[in-house]
């Protein structure tokens, strides 16, 4: 009762086209937002920081790229690893062989240069889609994983194709605390997400809307489907490619090849699948999701196995992991194909009606 | 009863062409008082020997029953010998029924408005369109000049030659198989003719892409509705808006300035398209839910968002019932009215055909073997023969 | 000479063994329209079946006749792949009907995963043996041409002549059968085959026991080649290419497309690897399956993509 939007009556289109319409969401994200960068710190210890919250933040701007791309403008991709690990060895190359580059400039350049990669590898996108594009996509992956592994001016001459990189500042504040990384991550975040929406609801997201939707259609319209389908590559790439690097810079320090390979854009691909495809909130919630279950299996499964006297051994555990990812998939794909963020939806529906039926 | 004189109530606005009358508080108990006001307005036009625009104040008029009749044929009269279109401003309900009347048509649309700086604003549009279509005649609209198509051995269209005049409805009608959605399509640039031009705006061509069709003015809807089921309705119009947004991406991810702005402009204009198909309740549903009869009228307004100069309609009132076949009529001639929308249609039925075309075009099997008005089409032997059978 | 004569022959047999496993994909694409990303996960599930029942059965019935022993766990195998084909098309299949190609695909994934994840629960995560009496030692041949001979892997021979075999009867089984052209027919359309009365549901067991059944063959090959391990699911990864170049719906070009990769990549390694820092083997079938995915999308032998506007 108290979420219902009675007596909220939108007097111009501006009012009408808000992000968050209601009162209550504009309070409650503003609430958030402030909770996050302000109350998380004080309640949080270093633990959570490290294993949970700076991943959820990256891997979430990871998964909005990848949303953007396959959720919003409907082309399939198997190669979002090898966007951010293009946008994580650019910004190492930039930092290390420009004197004085500033942390924060290399990192979106790495993003810049994912982007302009990402173009090239979008273009199959235009003459095929489904299957087909996810083996263009693979193409890409691999080759990715082998140029970082074997071409030794990627890496600064590395031999195993690892590099790592001292702390980050930004104009003086040096991030090398959990918390100082948390923060950092969630500004980040928040000025992405807030452009990703724009983008998204105005005119550029409809045309990747319509493209995704029925793309002869859109050309009957006017809407070019190379600018719209190269447009998606080169926005999610740019978002990946800075997710990338922060996923080296400030959540692992130093990194490998393998940390960016196929298992990262299955991983992110399913992100999407469970948060919700088209869905900017989808990607929090997979996000979040893909970052949870792992630790929440290793503490409840263990506990389960002692119930029954069973042995839980960390292989098993992971075993585990697979089915109930597989399973969740499959599960999301035949019953609510638009994810958590759907659920969510037609939660607050409810929750706008409740107590009343309808 | 009168405040004022009846002359004191019309004034002429040489500068936009307009002849004003003012109806307003005005009580018409019966024809003398009607014929009262009216003769002094048809003496005043003989006078100027001119055609002008008509604006008329309906403010808190009202007219007797008994005086309808007279009102109405009066009106007609003065339109016809000395108008050139006309706005009307704030009638009431019965006025505007009387007005509808005098138009002798259904589903006419008396542009009526609310105030009079909106009717003066659609006087303005009308007057353009006017002096556009003047200067535009000698330009030829479009032209289908030999146009041949085929899919591997099968022929779709053999050898079809015609020509739409700007500003009128045209129809292409023809069994089924006749070749009609393809004739569309070569005109739209999704397939691309063997043989033959196609003449739009007096550009030749042979071959265009969709796109490039969109661009230069051409708009169509489909059959099966090629709505974009992901978004609402709000938002399938306004991607018709698409070739007129300017903001590019980095303007549109920071929002506040002018991608907004130009956000909220087109938006009023996608509105004015709802109002007028009559589709506000349903701006923020998803088109997925909608039925079909409200998922053709998207489809309409959609095409109607790029603002066309040639609209083309494939099968408009497919599987409609007859309430929306009125329906969607209504919106038809309104649109070719009011926004001189110039409409080329693929269509069934023969009624439809009849009430709404100016012109008509006859195929079977690929060729073309009648054109003209829908009486002439109608009489046709040849046409007959094709629906009804040759053996008669 | 000899080395490329032996590089190319080595090519030849890795290009059969990749076009077994794209057998698999080809059947089910050719009979449902599904892309399987699970093939390979269903390879390492028939595998570890086949070596831990072949592991077990002698322990349970207490015999020493490794010849029977395999027999007998090849039947369960079978039995097993019947189990899993039947769930896949209870669980998942049946929901998916007449959803898009993408959707359809990104269900295999998690169909994979399940597998993956079930596989190792019951049959544990270690290497595992296969040893099904496959001739280890290479032997030379042509020494009398070549000085020194040539070297050729009997077991990759083996391996070959079964993959052909294969292929053969598949082909006059889709080609000559009533069952056959059943599976052509839901491959098209899947409520156009319902609505004249195939049975989906059958139709879709049938074709997922048949690629389960490619998908053990190509599991003890591979399995008694490189033990039966965790990696052997991403055979299917190195198979995508193969059906590519093929054409998804053609058994015939599974195994052009095997041979040509398979020639391919060992000819690039041999050959160009050294110029470029080497490990191209990774990347090269998947280039050249992008060079075909631009210009000639349908593979060599498949059916021209019709996009219906």
């Amino acid at each position: 009762m108290f979420y219902r939007e009675n007596g909220q009556f939108k007097t111009s289109y501006k009012a009408d086209q808000q992000v968050f319409a209601i009162p209550q969401d504009r309070w409650a994200i503003v609430a958030l937002v402030v909770f996050a960068f302000v109350g998380v710190p004080m309640l949080v210890d270093e633990y959570l920081f490290r294993a949970i919250l700076v991943p959820f933040l990256i891997l979430s701007l990871a998964a909005l790229g990848v949303n953007i791309l396959v959720g919003y403008c409907g082309q399939i991709t198997l190669g979002a690893g090898a966007s951010m690990a293009v946008g994580a060895y650019a910004a190492y190359n930039f930092m290390i062989r420009i004197d004085g580059m500033p942390s924060l400039a290399a990192i979106l350049l790495g993003g810049l240069m994912a982007a302009a990669v990402g173009i090239v590898f979008g273009v199959p996108s235009l003459r095929v889609r489904g299957l087909y594009l996810a083996v263009a996509t693979l193409a890409a992956q691999f080759f990715c994983d082998w140029a970082f592994l074997r071409i030794k001016w990627f890496t600064n001459d590395s031999s195993s194709g690892s590099v790592s990189v001292p702390d980050i500042s930004l104009f003086g504040w040096t991030i090398n605390s959990p918390t100082d990384k948390y923060l950092f991550c969630l500004g980040i975040l928040v000025v992405f997400s807030l452009m990703a929406k724009n983008l998204v609801r105005g005119n550029m997201g409809r045309q990747w809307m319509a493209i995704r939707d029925m793309d002869v259609a859109a050309t009957v319209i006017g809407i070019r489907p190379m600018y719209a389908k190269l447009t998606a590559f080169a926005v999610s790439s740019f978002y990946l490619g800075v997710a990338g690097a922060l996923w080296g810079f400030v959540n692992l320090g130093s990194w490998e090849p393998a940390a960016f390979s196929i298992d990262r854009s299955l991983q992110l691909l399913f992100m999407v699948i469970i948060g919700g495809m088209g869905a900017i909130s989808g990607s929090f919630f997979g996000a979040a999701f893909i970052v949870i279950l792992p630790i929440f299996l290793n503490q409840m499964l263990p506990l389960v196995g002692s119930l029954f006297g069973l042995e839980v051994s960390i292989a098993l555990v992971s075993h585990v992991e697979f089915i109930i990812f597989g399973s969740l998939i499959v599960f999301f794909l035949i019953v609510e194909p638009h994810g958590i963020a759907r659920l969510w939806a037609t939660g607050r529906e409810k929750l706008r009606l409740w107590p009343f039926p309808h | 009863m009168t405040d004022r004189t009846h002359s004191e109530r019309i004034t002429f606005h040489d500068a936009i062409e307009t002849m004003e009358v003012d109806f307003s508080r005005m009580t018409f108990a019966d024809s003398a008082q009607v014929d009262a006001i009216y003769d002094e307005v048809e003496r005043q036009l003989t006078a100027t020997g001119k055609r002008w625009f008509f604006l008329v104040i309906y403010t808190d008029c009202t007219i007797a029953p008994e005086a309808w009749d007279r009102f109405a044929e009066r009106g007609k009269s003065a339109n016809i010998n000395h108008g050139r279109g006309s706005v009307r401003v704030d009638a009431k309900e019965q006025t505007r029924e009387a007005i509808r009347e005098s138009a002798g048509k259904e589903s006419f649309r008396s542009n009526i408005y609310d105030t009079r700086d909106q009717a003066l604003l659609a006087l303005g549009e009308m007057r353009k369109r006017q002096r556009d279509m003047a200067k535009a005649s000698e330009e030829v609209f479009l032209r289908a000049e030999n146009v041949s198509l085929r899919f591997g051995g099968v022929k779709a269209i053999t050898d079809i030659s015609f020509e739409i005049k700007r500003g009128e409805i045209s129809a292409i009608i023809g069994p089924n198989g006749a070749g009609k959605s393809s004739m569309l399509n070569v005109i739209n640039g999704v397939y691309h003719p063997q043989e033959g031009t196609i003449t739009f705006l007096g550009k030749v061509r042979q071959q265009m892409r969709p796109h490039e069709a969109a661009t230069q003015g051409i708009a169509r809807t489909f059959q099966n509705i090629a709505l974009f089921k992901g978004m609402s309705v709000l938002d399938n119009i306004m991607t018709g808006r698409n070739l007129k947004m300017k903001a590019n991406m980095l303007q549109q991810a920071i929002w506040f300035g002018p991608a907004m702005r130009e956000e909220l402009e087109h938006r009023a204009k996608v509105e004015e398209i709802i109002d007028f198909l009559e589709i506000q309740h349903i701006r923020k549903t998803p088109v997925g839910r909608l039925p079909y009869g409200l998922q053709k009228r998207v489809d309409l307004a959609r095409a109607l968002a790029m603002e066309p100069e040639l609209l083309l309609l494939d099968e408009p009132m497919a599987g409609m019932n007859v309430e929306e076949k009125q329906d969607m009529c209504r919106f038809i001639l309104d649109l070719n009215d009011q926004f001189g929308t110039t409409v080329l249609l693929i269509e069934h039925d023969m009624g439809v055909v009849m009430d709404l075309s100016n012109f008509v075009v006859v195929l079977d099997y690929g060729k073309k073997i009648a054109e003209g008005t829908p009486d002439e089409v109608r009489a046709d032997p040849n046409v007959i023969s094709a629906y009804l059978g040759a053996s008669h | 000479m000899a080395f490329f004569l032996e590089t190319l022959l080595g090519g030849l047999m890795s290009g059969m063994l990749y076009s077994l496993v794209a057998l698999g994909f080809v059947l089910i694409f050719k009979a449902s329209g599904v892309f399987n990303f699970a093939q390979g996960a269903m390879v390492l599930f028939a595998a570890l079946a086949m070596a831990r029942f072949s592991e077990w059965i002698p322990g349970w019935l207490g015999m020493e006749n490794l010849f029977v022993a395999n027999l007998l766990a090849f039947a369960v195998a079978v039995v097993i792949m019947f189990v899993v084909a039947w769930l896949i098309e209870r669980l998942a299949l049946r929901y998916l009907v007449n959803q898009d190609g993408a959707t359809l695909l990104m269900a295999t994934l998690g169909i994979a995963y399940v597998l993956d994840g079930i596989g190792q629960t019951i049959f544990g995560s270690d290497i595992y043996k296969i040893d099904v009496g496959m001739p280890k030692e290479p032997v030379m041949m042509l020494e009398s041409v070549f000085e020194g001979g040539i070297l050729i892997n009997k077991e990759d021979f083996i391996a070959a002549l079964i993959a052909a075999l294969l292929v053969i009867s598949l082909s006059i089984f889709f080609q000559k059968t009533a069952t056959g052209r059943a599976l052509r027919a839901v491959a098209d359309d899947h409520q156009a085959a319902q609505s004249i009365g195939i049975p989906l549901d059958r139709i879709w067991v049938i074709v997922w026991c048949v690629a389960g059944i490619t998908a053990l063959v190509a599991g003890i090959i591979w399995g008694s080649k490189l033990g039966v391990q965790f990696s052997l699911s991403t055979i299917a990864l190195r198979a995508l290419p193969v059906v590519i170049l093929g054409g998804l719906t053609s058994v015939p070009g599974a195994i052009i497309g095997g041979l040509i990769i398979g020639v391919g990549e060992k000819l690039s390694e041999v050959f160009l690897g050294p110029y470029v820092g080497g490990g191209i083997e990774i990347w090269f079938a998947y280039m050249l399956a992008l060079v075909f995915l631009l210009f000639r999308p349908q593979g060599l032998f498949g059916e021209k993509i019709i996009d219906r506007v």
